[in-house]
């Protein structure tokens, strides 16, 4: 098995698991819904529109998820590049800044499976079964306002995109291990002539093309 | 700064424009970006564009592609979904490009507006991730 099949194997597996605030059930709804996303009729009138905020209507809550929770995943599924601080704060305001961070590193992680999947013409994975177990509902001591959306590790040596998820250590261990294993290499990110299959500039080709394809501006 | 390193002239203004399949500077450019295209947008059959790309460049790094295009679905995610600013130095380095490009018109850009860069920060992208 290759490093990024493996990667992919512990990633499910650390979403089936119970969270940082979120259980292990309500880790596998969110990976739910982030497939349904790709068809729910709200999510994609949103996309088609040329403001989301002209489409009225909204995700109803489930057993798993409530409202809020239901509308951060589609939305960052379906349209992360046109998320609004302002709209973040409405959903943090609802459900918390831990659970929101939370859920946008689990849409993060299942997106980045499945999209492996359908990239190799492998099919959809089935969703795990959720493991038992209470959520960690650790608070970093480390952590406050950057000028970021949610409160992330202070201080100057990390880069800002290397600290999106560190309220939430747990969804964090399992998204840096993706990063590393599917791009950055550890060390040899520093280099630019490094000795991959796929060479340094033909990766960031790749990034680019699919950073601008997803309006992703950072 | 990877095309610099290695002794390519890179087209950045081809490289973003989703409708360009074509030579960018980078080898097997227009295979990469016709798989990322059919990954990203489903213009053109994702069997056929990795089979293109795996004749061009072999299968374990037709693999690595694919792995690139998932994680930087995963990326964009957490940055616009987390709102994080642009970090000073590469928000200093990149201020013409990002001009030139149109990358401002981008709604994440609105998080980096009131940034005032302080000197000796990181400016390149292969410092974001030590």
């Amino acid at each position: 098995m290759s490093s990024i099949d493996e990667a992919q194997r512990s990633a499910t597996e650390a979403i089936a698991s119970p969270g940082d605030w979120l259980t292990g059930a309500q880790r596998i709804a969110a990976w739910r819904e982030t497939r349904a996303a790709d068809t729910n009729e709200l999510d994609q009138e949103r996309r088609r529109a040329l403001s989301p905020n002209a489409v009225s209507g909204s995700h109803a809550g489930t057993a798993e998820l409530s409202a809020p929770a239901m509308e951060v995943v589609h939305r960052t599924a379906s349209d992360p590049g046109r998320l609004t601080r302002s709209w973040a704060a409405e959903q943090i305001a609802a459900i918390g800044e831990e659970t929101y961070t939370e859920l946008i590193g689990v849409t993060a992680i299942v997106t980045v499976i499945d999209r492996f999947q359908r990239a190799m013409g492998r099919p959809e994975l089935p969703l795990p079964t959720p493991a038992a177990g209470e959520p960690m509902q650790v608070h970093p001591d480390d952590v406050g306002d950057i000028g970021a959306w949610v409160s992330q590790t202070v201080g100057p040596t990390t880069a800002n995109v290397s600290r999106t998820l560190s309220l939430v250590p747990v969804t964090n261990q399992a998204w840096r291990q993706l990063v590393d294993t599917h791009y950055s290499h550890g060390a040899e990110f520093m280099n630019m002539q490094w000795d991959f299959p796929l060479s340094r500039p033909q990766a960031e080709l790749v990034a680019t093309r699919s950073t601008a394809l997803n309006e992703c501006f950072y | 700064m990877s095309g610099e390193a290695n002794g390519l002239h890179i087209d950045l203004e081809g490289a973003l424009d989703a409708d360009h399949i074509g030579d960018v500077g980078v080898p097997a450019s227009a295979e990469l970006l016709a798989f990322t295209n059919a990954v990203e947008l489903g213009r053109g059959d994702i069997d056929q564009t990795r089979a293109a790309l795996a004749a061009a460049i072999g299968a374990e790094a037709t693999t690595e592609a694919a792995a690139i295009i998932a994680i930087f679905n995963g990326l964009v995610r957490v940055a616009d979904g987390t709102g994080i600013q642009l970090d000073d130095g590469v928000f200093t380095a990149s201020i013409t490009d990002r001009e030139s490009l149109d990358i401002n018109r981008f709604a994440g850009a609105a998080n980096s507006a009131d940034l005032h860069p302080a000197p000796g920060i990181p400016t390149a992208v292969h410092q974001l991730f030590s």
